[in-house]
């Protein structure tokens, strides 16, 4: 597979009704232009309509539907952009509950904030 | 899968976006208890949170709520519903600053007054702009509702359908709880709809994916009239390229002579449009013409272009210094120096459920408010009547719902229709799901709708879209998805698809009815206002045979 057309995705995978914990799976996503981590998730529910994310966007990097953790760190999904060729680590935000893979109930804080969450 | 949670309420409130906010704290004013569902989590998702922050009120000295009314109907072409225009200009300055109360804020100009901007169409400066835009409005109301102890919030909840007691009247909803995955009963006295718009049903919008019309349709199986379903108001710019930018817009009106003096541009370089430059829909038909004649560039758009202005490049990157173009730059596009993208996307919905001053539907204890609700605007409406309507029709809903909720003893949901509906969804699971190609489906639908519905109809298009609306339902009808309990997105994204396809063939049909142009509404077929038979409404009822499409006189 060229390279350059491709973004390498992990995401983590959590079924509440199955799993004890979550793990990654890895997806290729073919891509020529950089994409933010928000339309990738959407490409990776493209490949795998039983993966999860939330899909609201206020197109201003403001309201915050889309936080997820980006390579360790907790950040904005539409506004963290990932270039083909790269390989990106997406997981929930850690300052929240998780319901289903990457979706976080907002109305749930986690006590220890910033600490890796589960 | 069978109701097993069931709440209690005097006034439900459907959807949590200004509307709904303002509707449930003036209920809960009232002394009414009260349940918030939202879709989504609460104040980080719908409609209102991409709204830039112009709000109307005629406050300056020479303003007037005479002046604001004939604004409003001058500039929708002559067909808002006067008894809504009115109410809608006479409540805008009482609604507006209220919102203070909630922790909202304002614009302030150097003598500490409002600022006030003065955009097309209003014969005085009325735009007052709320602080952090429409995140800041609804953060305001948000944080209000949650620590009102008569307002009980339901978020990540979707609806899915509405409950009558056993004479027909709005008695509350059904609907999934995302958090839990229970198909849940809500029980009300009396029911406000505050759901939004449908602008996602077109390929291109400016709005989340949210817009999916869902209280739309909900009111329209209940037997709530419509009005004007074909009223959508389009914006020039919105981009189409790249794929995670799309959805967001560039100013139109930047592109003004005494602005940053830019233009759109086709695929060889030459300017679409005229200066001084015309006035929206007129560009807008322009724009949808080059396109059409293959005049667009790789995705479909034409080149919105500043990076030559004659202002220079520090005038632009002043202009360019808000948050939405900085939201652009992150994603490694500059509109200051780059050809961006655009096309005409869908922005606002202008009809919607028919109200009256009180907001009250044809079905008793069903109310609805806007974006859902219409039609005040006509056929094209002012910058900053969206969110003004939100507070003037989001409050009247809330307080006419409570007035029904004390009046009404309550016989409560019929227990038949509730175990309907619930068997209704119950039906779409199926361990192996399968049947339809959701995502196939979703495309094709809105593919169509941008192609026939958007800038530019003609009757042979319309009809294919209403053909098209009819065939997406008969295979979504043969849809099913697994039961994955918590957060079942393809259950969510079934119903959601079902309701926009029902809603295509509603507009499709209002638009085809309606042979001329006025507005937004472009008939390339009839391409003059014809007032002599079209100073109406377009009226669409539910029979058991399917929607009756008709027309209804104007009010007021």
């Amino acid at each position: 597979m060229d390279n350059s057309l491709t973004i390498t995705v992990k995401v983590f995978r959590f079924d509440p009704a199955a799993d004890k914990s979550g793990r990654l799976e890895q997806f290729a996503v073919a891509s020529a232009a950089p994409l933010s981590v928000m339309a990738l998730l959407a490409k990776v529910r493209e490949l795998d309509a039983t993966f999860c994310c939330r899909t609201s966007t206020c197109f201003k990097g403001r309201c915050g539907s889309c936080l997820v953790r980006v390579n360790g760190k907790d950040a904005f999904g539409c506004t963290t952009l990932v270039k083909p060729g790269e390989t990106v680590v997406i997981e929930p935000h850690s300052r929240y509950a998780v319901l289903r893979d990457v979706v976080v109930d907002f109305s749930r804080p986690l006590a220890a904030e910033g600490e890796g969450g589960q | 899968m069978k109701i097993t949670a069931r709440h209690q309420t005097d006034v439900l409130v459907i959807g949590a976006g200004a509307s709904g906010l303002r509707a449930a704290l003036a209920a809960a004013g009232a002394g009414a208890s009260v349940i918030l569902t939202n879709k989504g989590p609460l104040a980080r998702s719908g409609i209102t949170l991409t709204a830039a922050g112009g709000m109307q009120a005629p406050l300056h000295p020479d303003d007037s709520a005479a002046l604001f009314y004939d604004d409003i109907i001058a500039c929708g072409c002559g067909l808002a519903d006067g008894d809504l225009a009115r109410t809608l200009a006479e409540d805008a300055a009482d609604r507006v600053l209220e919102t203070e109360r909630y922790g909202v804020t304002f614009v302030r100009d150097a003598a500490g007054g409002y600022a006030l901007g003065q955009f097309p169409g209003q014969s005085r400066p009325r735009n007052l702009f709320v602080r952090g835009g429409g995140i800041g409005l609804a953060a305001g109301l948000a944080k209000a509702c949650r620590s009102h102890g008569g307002i009980k919030v339901i978020d990540d909840f979707l609806v899915t359908g509405l409950v009558p007691d056993t004479r027909g009247a709005a008695a509350g909803a059904v609907g999934l709880g995302l958090r839990s995955g229970e198909l849940t009963l809500l029980a009300a006295r009396a029911v406000v709809l505050a759901t939004g718009g449908c602008q996602w049903l077109w390929a291109t919008n400016d709005c989340p994916a949210d817009a999916t019309g869902d209280g739309i349709v909900y009111a329209h199986r209940a037997g709530a009239e419509l009005v004007d379903m074909e009223m959508v108001l389009f914006y020039p710019s919105v981009l189409v390229w790249p794929p995670s930018l799309k959805g967001a817009f560039v100013h139109y009106e930047f592109l003004a002579s005494d602005v940053l003096d830019g233009n759109i541009y086709d695929n060889a370089g030459r300017p679409v449009l005229p200066k001084p430059l015309p006035v929206r829909d007129e560009a807008m038909r322009l724009l949808a013409r080059a396109i059409k004649d293959g005049r667009g560039g790789p995705h479909g758009g034409l080149l919105w272009y500043v990076g030559d202005s004659p202002k220079g490049a520090a005038a632009v990157a002043a202009k360019l210094d808000i948050l939405q173009y900085n939201y652009i730059r992150a994603h490694g596009v500059d509109p200051a120096t780059d050809r961006v993208e655009v096309a005409p996307g869908a922005h606002y919905l202008m009809g919607g459920i028919h109200i009256d001053p009180d907001c009250r539907t044809s079905v008793a204890g069903l109310f609805a408010a806007p974006e859902c609700a219409g039609n005040f605007d006509g056929a094209n409406r002012l910058a900053g009547n969206g969110l003004t309507a939100t507070q003037v029709f989001g409050a009247r809903a809330g307080l006419a719902a409570s007035r029904r909720a004390a009046e009404n003893g309550g016989a409560g949901p019929d227990p038949a229709a509730a175990e309907a509906e619930a068997a209704r969804v119950a039906a779409r699971l199926d361990k192996n799901g399968g049947g339809a190609d959701l995502a196939a489906l979703r495309d094709r639908l809105r593919a169509a709708v941008q192609e026939y519905a958007g800038v530019g109809r003609d009757a042979a298009g319309l009809a294919r879209l209403a053909r098209l609306a009819g065939e997406t339902r008969a295979e979504l009808a043969a849809a099913r998805v697994p039961d994955t309990g918590v957060f079942n997105q393809r259950l969510i994204e079934l119903i959601e698809l079902e309701n926009m396809a029902e809603i295509a063939g509603l507009v499709a049909g209002c638009a085809l009815l309606r042979a001329e142009t006025r507005g937004h509404h472009i008939r390339d077929d009839f391409p003059a206002r014809d007032d002599d038979n079209w100073l109406r409404h377009t009226l669409v009822t539910r029979t058991s045979a399917g929607p009756l499409f008709a027309t209804k006189p104007l009010r007021g």
